[in-house]
């Protein structure tokens, strides 16, 4: 049809901020000509190259100062960029922060119509769209009273609703979507999704991976102003998460600690302690071995121990599977399932046929446990992490097995549910 | 987040049938790329800029309406208040200089008695218009910061306004000058007070005020624009023009009437005061507005037409000078503010 297929072309943009150490500098810069050099260069924004097509939708997530919001910026025309090139194709509605420009002084309905014309939409436009707006913030009789007046979820119910009325050809919204409660937070995304319903293209970031997986087709990690990962949305965020390196080396030194440096025995003599000496993943009933798997994939973990003085110590074998934010996802241990560790050494194998971790990295450690599973001989984390891939949009931990029935008919009970145990109940 | 959301066709189904509608409608947008525009381009971009009011004048009229309201939101008087100023300082003008100091000059009948006060009120009236419109544009980019940063839009309606917002009030005062002389011309003609305050009530001279708008317009947005691009890179611009605008306000004649025949020694420097543009800006407002004034106020001064064309060539320079050099820094700003 000939027609422009892109919503979004963006080739090689970079953005570069001058930093100047004080105005001093900045005049004796501009009044030389730029012979003296009074600025340092920062750049927040490098090499950044997508086309989006359109009526997709894409998102960008990665860490705090990535650089996600001045990408948004340079694509929505507030700053320009460094270098490269940038094209929109259709109308652009930018929401970087809700309730920009807002005058706390008027009422919200003057407030709909200033924004909209700061927006580029005409009085006649917002007109038509008012009460459209009004009934989508459902900010009720308050829409004729100062914006000063509001509550903070009021005022970004308003910005929401001025920005999604005005019917862009691309949206770009910045981190805004846990606006409000629940409810609205539903009518947003159910707003989003007509949007996307409706061909529109659609760019936004967002901390929230679960929102970029379910609203985006594309998506886009962004790491120190660079395309650290793009391409399909799940792709994406699967990465992003088996990443977040800092995480891991948090989790890994506060495993070090863990582990007893040079235990000394009680009589004076080193001790000749139970040890872990290899630890590995394969799939399941193979030799090969294996860290990138799926969910739902068999894997098994062995484990080649030795212990100097059986009789003496008794020990135990516990493996734990840890995610990389430090959430323990599982932690097993053979004094939990009634068995021991027998003779001076072995392969102790851990078979899990049908994994159930969604996605995520995942630490393996190995611990060597006395009888009673409190004190930790040895400590030993599989060298390599579990990474783990999930084609599904299931969120959490793990993927519960499950089964629906839909038509089963039931009536409701009309008897009370069960009394619960009181809180104080033995145990608790 | 526990709500359920519907489900999203996977990223590789084909482009919904109403996108594809849109086929013909979507024109490919400009690309905007990282070269700074060269001089040429941005001298091309210069006589858009009436477009660029015209195209957003709904942003521009909201704008403006928005800055009056928000002065006398909350007030009691409301839409007084714009009344309330210059009748008051028309009052304290009229008592101090004619009624107290008795003050006069030379060459003025006795029914031009008012002539100093009436003269200087309209003086201060336009400097006020201007320099007010002038200050406040060279802050409103800096103002208006966290705007710049989050919205796109042309940031030079934001001087552009500020300084419309400036001539309205000033209008109001040319409001109610004007009726209190076309009053006192007609109380006197229906023989209710003895003397007019002015002998001759302005009429159509005033038909030159629309002419006398846009061109103080044009000159004070040109400055304010320059001040604007100046103040986002260094904050010092708007303390000094401050002072500066004081100083400039003193060398002009606001308060003083610079004629030979009141102020005996200032012929050799006539020359040199016609260089000011605003003593020519002045000069125009007091032919419009002071239709039968005492002669000797305009003793020394250029004619009408002559200070309209003086004034007129300073507006254009400035306007020019002042947007080309505000277009060239403006993409800058958002990272500036």
């Amino acid at each position: 049809m000939g027609a422009i297929t892109y919503g979004v072309e963006a080739e090689k943009l970079g953005k570069a901020y001058r930093l100047y150490r004080s105005p001093f500098h900045r005049v004796l810069e501009s009044v030389s000509f730029g012979k003296v050099n009074g600025h340092s260069q920062f750049w927040a924004l490098r090499d950044i190259d997508f086309k989006l097509r359109r009526g997709a939708s894409m998102g960008l997530c990665g860490a705090n100062g990535a650089g996600k919001s001045t990408l948004l910026k340079v694509l929505s025309g507030i700053t320009a960029p460094t270098e490269g090139r940038l094209r929109l194709n259709g109308r652009v509605a930018s929401l970087l922060e809700l309730g920009a420009g807002f005058h706390l002084d008027f009422s919200g309905r003057s407030n709909i119509m200033l924004n909209g014309v700061m927006m580029g939409f005409t009085r006649r436009e917002m007109m038509a769209r008012m009460d459209e707006i009004i009934d989508f913030a459902e900010l009720g009789k308050y829409i004729d009273e100062p914006v000063r007046t509001y509550s903070s979820g009021m005022g970004l119910r308003l910005g929401f609703a001025i920005a999604i009325a005005v019917d862009p050809e691309i949206l770009i919204i910045d981190e805004v979507f846990a606006v409000g409660d629940m409810y609205f937070q539903k009518k947003c995304v159910d707003r989003i999704f007509d949007f996307k319903r409706r061909g529109k293209t659609i760019l936004f970031c967002s901390h929230s991976l679960y929102d970029i997986r379910q609203l985006c087709d594309e998506a886009i990690w962004v790491r120190d102003g660079r395309s650290a990962a793009q391409g399909d949305a799940l792709y994406v965020t699967n990465e992003y998460t088996s990443y977040q390196r800092q995480h891991i080396d948090d989790a890994s030194r506060a495993l070090e600690g863990l582990i007893p440096a040079n235990t000394v025995r009680e009589d004076g003599l080193p001790a000749q302690l139970p040890k872990v000496r290899e630890a590995r993943v394969y799939k399941l009933g193979t030799d090969e071995e294996c860290y990138e798997v799926h969910c739902g994939d068999g894997i098994e973990i062995r484990v080649w121990w030795e212990n100097p003085d059986p009789e003496g110590i008794p020990i135990h074998l516990g493996i734990g599977l840890l995610r990389q934010d430090t959430t323990v996802a599982a932690g097993i241990g053979t004094q939990l399932d009634g068995l021991s560790l027998k003779g001076s050494e072995g392969c102790a194998v851990l078979r899990i046929p049908n994994l159930p971790l969604l996605a995520g990295q995942f630490l393996l450690p190995v611990v060597l446990f006395d009888e009673g599973g409190i004190h930790r001989y040895h400590e030993y984390l599989v060298p390599e992490n579990l990474f783990v891939r999930a084609f599904t949009k299931e969120v959490g931990l793990v993927r519960i097995p499950h089964e629906w029935d839909l038509e089963s008919g039931r009536p409701v009970p009309d008897h009370p549910t069960r009394p619960r145990k009181s809180a104080a109940a033995p145990g608790r | 987040m526990s709500q359920p959301r519907a489900p999203i066709p996977a990223h590789d189904t084909p482009v919904p049938a109403a996108a594809a509608d849109l086929g013909g409608r979507h024109v490919p947008g400009p690309w905007v790329g990282s070269d700074a525009p060269s001089i040429w381009t941005l001298i091309a971009r210069v006589p858009a800029f009436p477009r660029k009011v015209l195209n957003h004048r709904d942003l521009v009229l909201s704008s403006i309406i928005r800055e009056l309201r928000a002065r006398f939101q909350g007030t009691l008087l409301g839409w007084m208040w714009p009344l309330v100023y210059p009748i008051f300082m028309f009052a304290v003008y009229y008592f101090i200089f004619a009624e107290l100091l008795q003050m006069k000059m030379p060459g003025i009948t006795d029914d031009q008695k008012p002539a100093m006060g009436i003269f200087m009120f309209v003086g201060v009236l336009i400097w006020t218009g201007f320099a007010e419109g002038m200050l406040r544009a060279g802050n409103v980019i800096v103002e208006n910061g966290n705007l710049i940063k989050k919205l796109a839009f042309p940031t030079e309606l934001l001087p552009f306004n500020v300084t419309v917002v400036g001539l309205t009030t000033m209008l109001f005062g040319v409001g109610i000058y004007l009726a209190v002389l076309w009053g006192s011309v007609g109380l006197h003609a229906v023989g209710l007070i003895e003397t007019p305050l002015w002998p001759d009530a302005p009429g159509l001279g005033l038909l030159w005020m629309p002419v006398l708008l846009l061109v103080q317009l044009m000159f004070t947005v040109g400055i304010g624009l320059l001040l604007a691009t100046m103040q986002v890179f260094l904050r010092d611009t708007m303390q000094l023009a401050s002072i500066l605008t004081l100083t400039w306000m003193f060398v002009t004649p606001v308060f003083w009437v610079a004629s030979p025949q009141v102020i005996g020694g200032i012929e050799p420097y006539m020359d040199t005061l016609a260089l000011n543009p605003a003593l020519h800006l002045l000069n125009c407002w007091r032919w419009v507005l002071m239709v039968g004034q005492p002669a000797v106020v305009f003793d020394g001064q250029p004619a009408f037409l002559e200070s309209l064309g003086t004034i007129s060539i300073w507006a254009v320079c400035l306007f020019v000078v002042g947007y080309l050099f505000f277009l060239r820094s403006q993409r800058r700003f958002a990272d500036e503010v």
